[in-house]
């Protein structure tokens, strides 16, 4: 029976991987005369979770149109499993989309809108049913099948979405700011249930988002996109401790940007003096070479205070003490009147508002050195 | 406790309440009128009745006596349904076309398809005797229906070009990336989603059509007698009362069919799209 085959081969895949992996090469789209995408090439490997992070207009939405096949590239090829699928039309590509508005039918059920891709496909009704009853089984969704998208909450309609992109058994998920709609609360609920079924399933999806905690969240793997350029393509611990570019160096996290000048090199570090007033030796690329005016980048949870000056140390003053929850950030006023952020553990004994203090790096810190350009 | 009014807000007031009663009285006023005549048992339309009556409707409803009007009637139906479906199926074609378009050339065929909104019905009505006539064919029933068609095709266009542009383009992307072809996203998800609005728009370009004077006057035949025409015809010749139950029977029928479409598809809602 091919209902039961097809039902036993979905629970199968449960078990096993069998994610496709998507290969981008080179591809280039252009609006007119304005690139959008410009030669990005990614490979994703099969059964991981690829996010394009950026801020708006940086060309993830664009990149994602392309392997969805709405938008035809300009130049460049997309590979799923190693076939190109540039030739094909967007309803033959298999590739499952979940919408940031979830664009759920609004005139069908719960139950109907997760039929919709095996009814186009021409599966029947009597056997469609047990699959559509088992993709709201994955979702929890069940009770709700006779409702209609408008009588359902946000994050139900999201499940809805889910299970109808992952009832074809598409060969990549697509996800489009899929949590942006959603309360900060369900957000993080729902960033677990989408990375639980893409698991279960082993299916390689693509997230586009402009938020990088949803992307370090999620993701295995983060492209961080910047004027329709991938600037660097990475873990999320990759991208957010070794930050290839000034650009991603900012947009992940949040970071002091120290201008300095390499007064020594050696090996591989080098000696660079702060112009706000201390020597620092940090491990550097080649690239970072003696003389050169650079800034470094300083985590707010890679600096510590101290009561004592040390060469090393940049004689600060407390501005401003924050307490968010488990932690406290303070905002600390360096010689030159600029402001640093630090962030620590909050305990009983932070320091005082006014208070004359030594900042320096933790020991385990390893701040990103950029060259500074000279303009 | 509402605050005090002061002068303008009372002038406000009078101003705007009494042009609406103006306006209200001189839209429904005559309704009312001719309605209260039809119930009248003078021999000729008259205004206020003597007595009142309903035997106007018995001799509109006697096959023998109302052999004529009730051709005309069941030839203006006939022609409504079918110029109808025809502007249904046009008009809803046409939008399909014109919205995915935004060339210069889909603004012109918008126009185009508009137009006959705007153009006297009477000019429409003799270039279409002339351009029929041109072609070899003569007065008949169903050029009626293809002048009919012409001029109330606007009505779906509208109506299907406002649901439409409120159509979440996600979702017809959503369609095709689920697999399915666009004559099966047309039949699944286009076609049910603004079927609302292409029925708002059949309403009224069926009323449109009943009511249509200009067009069947110069397109009809010696055997496609029109509902309005006969009446026309009737009031010159005799002031038949069964011309105020005609119209009676009309204003019920249209104001039924009104709450029908309201509760359907909001009605009033899609004319103001």
């Amino acid at each position: 029976m091919i209902t039961g085959d097809r039902l036993a081969a979905s629970t199968a895949a449960g078990s096993r991987a069998r994610g496709n992996t998507v290969d981008l090469e080179g591809i280039v789209h252009r609006y007119g005369g304005l690139k959008a995408v410009d030669d990005v090439s990614l490979n994703i490997e099969a059964g991981e979770i690829a996010a394009l992070l950026g801020p708006s207009g940086c060309g993830k939405t664009t990149l994602l149109r392309v392997i969805a096949g709405f938008v035809r590239q300009s130049a460049g090829r997309v590979l799923v499993d190693g076939r190109s699928i540039d030739d094909l039309p967007a309803n033959r590509r298999n590739v499952g989309i979940v919408f940031q508005n979830y664009a759920l039918f609004p005139h069908m059920t719960v139950a109907e809108n997760v039929a919709y891709g095996l009814a186009a496909r021409g599966i029947g009704r009597a056997a469609r049913a047990p699959l559509v009853d088992r993709f709201l089984d994955v979702v929890q969704l069940k009770a709700l099948k006779d409702r209609l998208p408008k009588q359902i909450s946000g994050g139900q309609q999201q499940r809805v979405a889910l299970a109808r992109a992952l009832a074809v058994e598409p060969s990549v998920l697509l996800l489009d700011e899929p949590f942006s709609a959603l309360d900060k609360g369900l957000r993080l609920d729902m960033q677990i249930e989408i990375k639980r079924l893409q698991r279960q399933f082993g299916l390689t999806a693509i997230l586009v988002t402009h938020d990088q905690e949803e992307a370090m969240s999620v993701a295995d793997r983060i492209a961080v996109m910047h004027k329709g350029r991938v600037e660097q393509y990475d873990t999320p611990s990759a991208v957010y401790d070794r930050p290839a570019t000034p650009f991603v160096n900012s947009f992940i996290g949040t970071t002091n940007l120290l201008p300095g000048r390499v007064i020594g090199r050696e090996g591989g570090s080098a000696l660079i003096e702060l112009d706000a007033g201390a020597v620092l030796a940090v491990p550097v690329e080649a690239s970072i070479a003696h003389g050169m005016r650079v800034q470094v980048s300083a985590r707010p949870e890679h600096l510590e205070l101290h009561a004592t000056a040390a060469p090393d140390r940049l004689p600060v003053q407390v501005g401003l003490v924050v307490p968010l929850g488990p932690t406290a950030v303070l905002d600390l006023r360096m010689r030159d009147g600029a402001g640093i952020k630090l962030s620590d553990r909050r305990t009983d004994s932070l320091p005082a508002v006014g208070a004359a203090l030594h900042c320096g790096f933790r020991a385990d810190a390893r701040p990103s050195v950029f060259p500074l350009a000279t303009n | 406790m509402g605050r005090r009014m002061s002068v303008a807000d009372i002038s406000y007031v009078l101003a705007i309440g009494g042009l609406a009663t103006v306006a209200l009285t001189i839209l429904v006023g005559p309704v009312v009128i001719v309605l209260l005549t039809s119930f009248g048992d003078s021999q000729s339309l008259k205004f206020p009745p003597p007595g009142l009556t309903t035997k106007w409707y018995e001799a509109l409803f006697d096959a023998s006596q109302s052999r004529q009007i009730h051709r005309a009637a069941g030839n203006t139906l006939w022609v409504a349904g079918c110029a109808t479906a025809g502007a249904i199926l046009f008009g809803t074609l046409a939008a399909l076309g014109l919205a995915r378009s935004r060339s210069r050339l889909a603004r012109i065929a918008d126009t185009a398809f508009m137009s006959p909104l705007v153009l006297p019905g009477l000019a429409f009505g003799l270039a279409a005797l002339m351009y029929f006539t041109f072609l070899g064919l003569r007065p008949s029933l169903e050029l009626i229906m293809l002048g009919h068609a012409v001029v109330i095709v606007p009505f779906v266009l509208r109506t299907a070009s406002a649901s439409l542009s409120q159509l979440d383009p996600a979702l017809l992307e959503s369609s095709a990336s689920l697999g399915a072809s666009w004559l099966y996203t047309l039949r699944r998800v286009t076609l049910p989603i603004i079927a609302p609005g292409i029925v708002a728009g059949g309403f009224l370009a069926f009323i449109a059509s009943m009511d249509n004077v200009p067009v069947s006057l110069f397109l009809a035949g010696p055997r496609s007698d029109m509902l309005p025409i006969r009446l026309w015809g009737m009031m010159e010749s005799t002031l038949d009362v069964r011309v105020a139950a005609v119209s009676g029977i009309m204003v019920a029928s249209v104001l039924g069919l009104m709450l029908i479409m309201e509760r359907l598809v909001g009605l009033t809602r899609r004319m103001r799209d």
